[in-house]
C-alpha cells in the first residue's frame, strides 16, 4: 500500500513538473517593451504574440445557429458575418454608408421601389460552388418564406409585403381571404367543400355569420366576415401547412416574383411594396447573407419549390440543418464549433477580394489564418487568459470590471466624434501591454418598460389596488407613469452605475440617425413633480384625484414586483435607485426588486405578466424604424400591451417616416413621434453607454462599427 | 462473501427504481411544453402545438403511464421512438442544442479524466496528512494540519480557484485553463489522432504524443490543486480524528506492549481499522468529481459534466438538469457498490454478518 502510494504520488508530482515545463513554447506571452536604447532614448515599444497568426477571442454566449436566415443574436451574428457575405456591406465605421460587395452595383428606380442588383462574378462559396444571380435570388425567397417571428425576417417582409405585414403567414392569411372572397363573389352554395376549408374554420366562419346576422345573399356581408375566422398562423407550421394548397402556393409565388434573377444578364431585381427608406441597410446585415443553393438543398434545405415551402416554415435552430454548419463567401471558413467550448474559424486562403473595399483596407487573404472564439463564462478567467497573453481581446462583464484592468493600460484611443475614428495617446508611461479604446456611442440601451394590461397576478401581489398589490391597469393611468418617471435619478444612475460613462437617453433612437434630438423634451429626477403626479393618478377610477381621495395609490399605497434578468447588476441598480426614490415619497410605495433567470423573463415579457420590467434593445439596421416600430408597435409594444388607440397614434407617423427618404423630412416626423412619447410616458428612458474595449496591443486594424454583431476579423492582424 | 455481495448486487434494481420514480416525480413540477423536451426538439409555440405534443406524447395520461412512456419512450407518428431512459435517451437539452445523453458523451470523459488524475492527489494525500497529524498529536505538524483545514474548509472554491489562476497562470503562465492548448488541440481534432478511450491523457499516450498528454496534465493541474486543497480538509479531520480514536484501542495497546515497532503499531494495525470511514468519504468524493464539480470546471473553463450542468441550471433547463441527475444518481448505486464490497474486504465483520 505504501509503495503504491509513494509510486502513484511521484508520477503525478512528476507528471504536473514535466508538465508545466513542457509546452510552454506553445502559448503567447506578452513581450513587454524592450530595452531603452543606448544614449537614454526612449524606450522603442514594441508588443508581440507568439503567434500572430490567430486571433484568440474568450467571451460568453454562444451562437443560436448558424443559419443566417434564422440567426438573430449577436454571438451567431459575429460568425455568419466573417463567414458570409451580402450584397453591399458597410464603409467602414459608417453603418449608414454601403459598398458594393457580392453586389457590384445596383441601380433604384424614381419610385424607390425596384432594386436591380448586378451580381459579382467569378465569386466561388468555400464548397467550391459558384456564386449566380440565383443563389441571391433563391436566399431572400428561402428567407422571406421561413419567416417565423424568432427570427429577423420580419426586417424584410415589411419592405417586400407592406408596413405591417412583418411575416409570410399574414401574407397567406390575405391570399386566403382573396381565394375565399372571389368564391364567394362567384355566388353558389357555401359548403366546407365549394370553400376549400377544413371542418374547424367552417364551422367558426358559419357561427360568425350567425353571430353577426349576416344576410348569406349579400355576398360582400359574407366575405367581409373572412377576416374574423381566417388568421395568420403566426409560427405555427401545422397551422399553416392545412392553409388550402392555392393560397399557400399563391404565397410563394407573391414572393418568386418579387425577387427575380437573371443569370444572362447577371442580376436580381426586386421589387419593394412600396419605397423603404432604410432598404440597403436592411440587406447588409447578416440576414441579407447569400448562400448556395444546390449546396442549400444538397443539406437538406428547402427545394425551391413553391409546393414544399411550408414545410420550412418558422423553423427553429433546433430543427435547422444550417444550425451547425456554414457554406459562405466570405474571408473565412467555419472549421468547427465544439458547442459549449469554441469555434474555430480558419481563412479562406481563395477569397475573392482583390481591391480593398474602402481607401487603406484590407484585399486579398485575410491577415489572419485562425480565429478562436473560445466559451469561458467566468470573466475572472478571461482577465487570467488576457493577463497571459493568450487571449486578444478581453470581453468585460459590466463597467465594474474596469477598475481591474486599468492598471495594464498602456494606450487609451478616444472616440473623436467628427471622425468617428479614435486619436490614440499613451497611458503613464506608455509601458502598459493593453490598448483601451473609449467613449464611443452604442447603438443599444436599456430602459424602463410599464405594462399597461397585466396579464396575470403573478407579479403583482393582490392584483388590486389594496397597499398589498397594483391593479392590472395600473399603468394605463397617465400620471402613475409620469410619476415613475420624475422619481428615477439619472445622475445618480449614470455616475455610480455606468460609472460616468453614459448620457441620459433623450428619445429612442441613437445618436447619428433622424430622430436623434439633443432638444427633445425629457424627464428629470424631480420628488416633488413625482409626488404631484401621483396625487393627481385616478387608479380607482372613481373622478377624484388620489391626492384627496381616501382609496385611491396616494393613501393606500402600493406594491408589486419590478424585474430584470438575473446577473445584470446594472438592471437590478435601476429597479432599486426607482424603488428607493419611490419609497422615499410615500413610505406606502413598495417596489420589490426581483431578478429572473434569462429564459423566465424573456418568457415572463412574452406573456405580459411583469408589471414594470428592465430591459434593452440592440438595433437590427441603423434605422430609426429599427427603434420606433419595436419601442411602440411590435416587440415591446406588444410586452407592455399598449393599446390600440394608443398605438394607432404612432403607427400612422411611423408608416410615414419609414417610407419618407429625405433625412430632413423624416427626423420633421420623428419629432411629433418624440413628443407622443413623452407626453404619452408609456416607459422610462435611461441611459445611453459609451463603450470600452481593451485589446492587446500587438492586435491593429480595429474599429468601431456599430452596427457589427462582433468583431469583422477580415480587417485584423497581429504583431 | 459471496451472499453478501449478491445481497447487494441486488438492491441495485430496487435503487435504480427509486431513482427513477425519484426523478421522474421531480419532471412532474415542469410545465408540458418543458417536459415536451423529453421526447421532441423544438418547443411548442402555440397552444394548439402544445395540445398536440400533449396528446402525442401522452403527457396528459395517468402518471404510471407517463413513467413507463419516460422509460422506454413513445413511437411517433413516423414510426420512430422518441424519448425512453432505458435507450439512453434522457430527452433533448434545449440550451446545449444536442440530445442530453449526447452531452453526457462528449462531456463526461473529460470529467473522468479529470476524476482518474485528481483520485490519488485527493484522497491519498488526504489520508496521509490525516494519518501524520494523529501519529503527532498536538505537534507542530498536527497543530499546522488543523490549521491548514480551518482554512481549506473556509475558502470558497472560486476564490481559491481565481486566486491559483492569478498566480499560476495570469503572472507565472505555467498552468493554463482550458482543456488542451490550441495546438494540441488541431492535432486531437485531425486524422492523425485516434480517440481510443476519449480520456485524452490515455488516448494521447496510446497515440505516442507524449506532448500532448503533458499539455492535457499543464490544464488538468490547477483544477486538481484546487479540488485537492478544498478536500483535503475533509480527509485529513474524519482520518485524524478516526485515526485517534483508533489508536486508543485496546488492541492498539496490546500490540505495543507485546513489543512491536511504532511503525508497524500505526500502520499494520491501527491504520486498516482507521480507514473504514474514510473509505466511505471516499466513495462519496469519487461520486462528487464524477459528477462533476461545478465551480472547479467552471472557474478553469473546464469542459466536463459539472459545467454543462451548470449551464443548463442557469438557463433553466429542467429536463438536462435532471437527466444530469438522473446520470449521477446511477453513477452514485455503482459507487456505492463498489464501497460495500470494498468494506467487505477491509472489515471482516462485515462479510461475516
Amino acid at each position: 500500500m505504501r509503495k503504491l502510494f509513494a509510486l502513484l504520488s511521484l508520477l503525478v508530482v512528476a507528471s504536473m513538473v514535466l508538465a508545466a515545463c513542457g509546452g510552454g513554447a506553445t502559448t503567447q506571452a506578452p513581450a513587454g517593451p524592450s530595452e531603452p536604447a543606448p544614449g537614454g532614448e526612449e524606450p522603442m515599444m514594441e508588443y508581440k504574440s507568439n503567434d500572430p497568426t490567430t486571433y484568440f477571442r474568450p467571451t460568453f454566449g454562444e451562437p443560436e445557429t448558424l443559419d443566417p436566415a434564422l440567426d438573430y443574436e449577436t454571438a451567431g451574428g459575429e460568425i455568419v458575418s466573417n463567414i458570409y457575405e451580402t450584397l453591399v456591406w458597410y464603409n467602414r465605421q459608417k453603418a449608414d454608408e454601403f459598398l458594393p460587395q457580392l453586389a457590384t452595383d445596383w441601380t433604384v428606380s424614381d419610385d424607390g421601389t425596384v432594386y436591380t442588383f448586378t451580381i459579382r462574378q467569378g465569386v466561388k462559396f468555400h464548397e467550391g460552388g459558384d456564386l449566380t444571380p440565383e443563389d441571391v435570388a433563391y436566399t431572400f425567397q428561402r428567407g422571406l418564406l421561413q419567416g417565423g417571428y424568432a427570427s429577423p425576417q420580419w426586417l424584410l417582409a415589411e419592405p417586400f409585403f407592406g408596413v405591417g405585414v412583418d411575416d409570410i403567414s399574414i401574407v397567406t392569411a390575405e391570399e386566403e381571404i382573396k381565394r375565399l372572397s372571389e368564391i364567394i363573389a362567384a355566388g353558389g352554395e357555401l359548403t366546407e367543400a365549394s370553400l376549400g376549408m377544413d371542418a374547424a374554420t367552417f364551422a367558426a366562419f358559419q357561427e360568425a355569420l350567425t353571430a353577426g346576422e349576416v344576410d348569406v345573399t349579400d355576398l360582400e356581408a359574407v366575405a367581409a366576415v373572412l377576416p374574423d375566422v381566417v388568421s395568420a398562423p403566426s409560427d405555427d407550421r401545422e397551422a399553416l401547412s392545412a392553409f388550402n394548397a392555392d393560397s399557400l402556393k399563391a404565397s410563394c409565388e407573391k414572393v418568386q416574383s418579387a425577387i427575380v434573377a437573371d443569370d444572362a444578364a447577371g442580376t436580381v431585381t426586386m421589387t419593394l411594396a412600396q419605397s423603404w427608406g432604410p432598404f440597403l441597410a436592411t440587406i447588409a446585415n447578416n440576414w441579407g447573407s447569400i448562400m448556395d443553393k444546390e449546396w442549400v438543398i444538397e443539406n437538406g434545405g428547402w427545394d425551391g419549390s413553391c409546393d414544399t415551402w411550408q414545410n420550412y416554415y418558422a423553423m427553429t435552430s433546433e430543427e435547422n440543418p444550417f444550425t451547425p454548419i456554414a457554406n459562405g463567401t466570405g474571408p473565412f471558413k467555419l472549421d468547427h464549433w465544439t458547442r459549449g467550448q469554441e469555434i474555430v474559424l480558419v481563412r479562406n486562403d481563395n477569397y475573392w477580394r482583390t481591391e480593398p473595399a474602402w481607401e487603406g483596407g484590407p484585399s486579398g487573404p485575410a491577415a489572419l489564418e485562425r480565429v478562436v472564439i473560445q466559451k469561458v463564462d467566468e470573466f475572472g478567467t478571461r482577465f487570467a487568459m488576457f493577463q497571459a497573453g493568450d487571449a486578444d481581446n478581453l470581453v468585460v462583464g459590466s463597467q465594474a470590471d474596469y477598475a481591474q484592468v486599468d492598471p495594464l493600460v498602456g494606450e487609451e484611443c478616444l472616440y473623436n466624434g467628427e471622425t468617428a475614428d479614435f486619436d490614440c495617446a499613451p497611458v503613464g508611461d506608455g509601458s502598459g501591454p493593453i490598448r483601451v479604446y473609449k467613449g464611443y456611442p452604442q447603438v443599444l440601451h436599456t430602459d424602463v418598460f410599464l405594462n399597461f394590461g397585466i396579464t396575470n397576478n403573478q407579479y403583482i401581489g393582490s392584483g388590486q389596488l389594496d397597499g398589498n398589490g397594483i391593479p392590472p391597469d395600473f399603468f394605463s393611468d397617465i400620471h402613475i407613469r409620469k410619476a415613475f418617471n420624475y422619481c428615477f435619478d439619472w445622475d445618480i444612475y449614470i455616475q455610480d452605475v455606468m460609472v460616468g460613462e453614459g448620457v441620459q437617453t433623450l428619445t429612442i433612437p441613437v445618436a447619428g440617425m433622424p430622430g436623434y434630438d439633443l432638444n427633445a423634451s425629457h424627464y428629470s429626477y424631480d420628488p416633488a413633480k413625482c409626488e404631484e403626479e401621483f396625487k393627481l393618478a385616478d387608479v380607482d377610477k372613481d373622478g377624484i384625484p388620489a391626492g384627496e381621495d381616501e382609496d385611491d395609490v396616494w393613501n393606500v399605497g402600493f406594491r408589486f414586483a419590478a424585474t430584470y434578468n438575473q446577473g445584470n447588476t446594472a438592471r437590478q441598480s435601476v429597479a432599486e435607485i426607482l424603488a428607493s426614490n419611490l419609497g422615499s415619497v410615500n413610505e406606502k410605495f413598495l417596489v420589490e426588486v426581483l431578478g429572473l433567470p434569462w429564459p423566465a423573463f424573456l418568457q415572463s415579457q412574452r406573456d405580459r405578466s411583469l408589471p414594470l420590467f428592465i430591459s434593452g434593445w440592440l438595433e437590427d439596421i441603423h434605422d430609426p424604424h429599427n427603434w420606433y416600430q419595436p419601442y411602440i408597435i411590435g416587440t415591446y409594444g406588444r410586452r407592455q400591451s399598449l393599446p390600440a388607440d394608443l398605438t394607432a397614434q404612432f403607427q400612422d407617423l411611423l408608416n410615414q417616416g419609414v417610407s419618407e427618404t429625405d433625412p430632413a423630412k423624416r427626423a420633421e416626423i420623428y419629432a411629433q413621434v418624440n413628443q407622443l412619447y413623452y407626453d404619452y410616458a408609456p416607459g422610462i428612458l435611461l441611459a445611453t453607454a459609451t463603450g470600452r474595449r481593451y485589446e492587446q496591443r500587438w492586435v491593429s486594424g480595429w474599429y468601431y462599427n456599430p452596427i457589427y454583431s462582433g468583431m469583422y476579423y477580415y480587417a485584423i492582424s497581429k504583431q | 462473501m459471496t451472499t453478501y455481495i449478491i445481497r447487494r448486487l441486488l438492491m441495485v434494481p430496487v435503487l435504480l427504481f427509486g431513482v427513477t420514480v425519484l426523478i421522474f416525480g421531480m419532471l412532474q413540477f415542469l410545465t408540458p411544453i418543458q417536459r415536451s423536451a423529453l421526447y421532441i426538439r423544438s418547443e411548442p409555440k402555440t397552444d394548439k402545438a402544445v395540445e398536440g405534443v400533449i396528446r402525442q406524447y401522452g403527457l396528459d395520461k395517468p402518471l404510471y403511464v407517463q413513467y413507463w412512456n419516460w422509460l422506454v419512450g413513445v413511437v411517433d407518428n413516423n414510426g420512430e421512438r422518441k424519448g425512453g431512459i432505458l435507450f439512453g435517451d434522457f430527452g433533448y437539452s434545449r440550451v446545449a442544442s444536442q440530445p442530453v445523453a449526447d452531452l453526457i458523451r462528449t462531456r463526461f470523459p473529460n470529467t473522468l479524466d479529470l476524476t482518474l488524475w485528481a483520485v490519488a492527489p485527493v484522497i491519498l494525500v488526504g489520508i496521509w496528512l490525516g494519518v501524520q497529524a494523529a501519529v503527532h498529536q498536538n505537534g507542530i505538524i498536527d497543530q499546522a494540519a488543523r490549521v491548514f483545514s480551518i482554512v481549506g474548509t473556509s475558502f470558497p472554491t472560486f476564490v481559491f480557484g481565481l486566486l491559483v489562476l492569478m498566480i499560476f497562470y495570469a503572472n507565472l503562465q505555467w498552468f493554463p485553463p482550458g482543456r488542451l492548448s490550441d495546438w494540441a488541440n488541431r492535432v486531437v481534432l485531425s486524422d492523425e489522432f485516434t480517440r481510443y478511450t476519449s480520456l485524452l491523457t490515455f488516448d494521447a499516450l496510446l497515440n505516442g504524443r507524449f506532448d500532448i498528454f503533458l499539455d492535457a496534465l499543464r490544464h488538468m493541474f490547477l483544477p486538481i490543486l484546487t479540488l485537492s486543497y478544498i478536500n483535503w480538509a475533509t480527509f485529513l479531520r474524519v482520518t485524524r480524528s478516526s485515526m485517534l480514536e483508533t489508536l486508543r484501542m485496546e488492541y492498539v495497546t496490546t500490540a505495543r506492549a507485546k513489543g512491536l515497532p511504532e511503525r508497524d503499531v500505526i500502520f499494520k494495525h491501527a491504520r486498516p481499522n482507521a480507514m473504514i470511514p474514510v473509505i466511505t468519504l471516499a466513495g462519496f468524493q469519487v461520486v462528487g468529481l464524477l459528477g462533476g464539480v461545478v465551480i472547479t470546471e467552471t472557474v478553469f473553463t473546464y469542459p466536463g459534466i459539472g459545467q454543462a450542468a451548470a449551464t443548463a441550471a442557469a438557463q433553466l433547463d429542467v429536463v438536462t438538469v435532471l437527466g444530469f441527475a438522473l446520470f449521477n444518481g446511477f453513477i452514485l448505486i455503482v459507487a456505492n457498490l463498489a464501497v460495500d464490497v470494498l468494506y467487505a474486504f477491509v472489515d471482516p465483520r462485515v462479510r461475516l454478518s
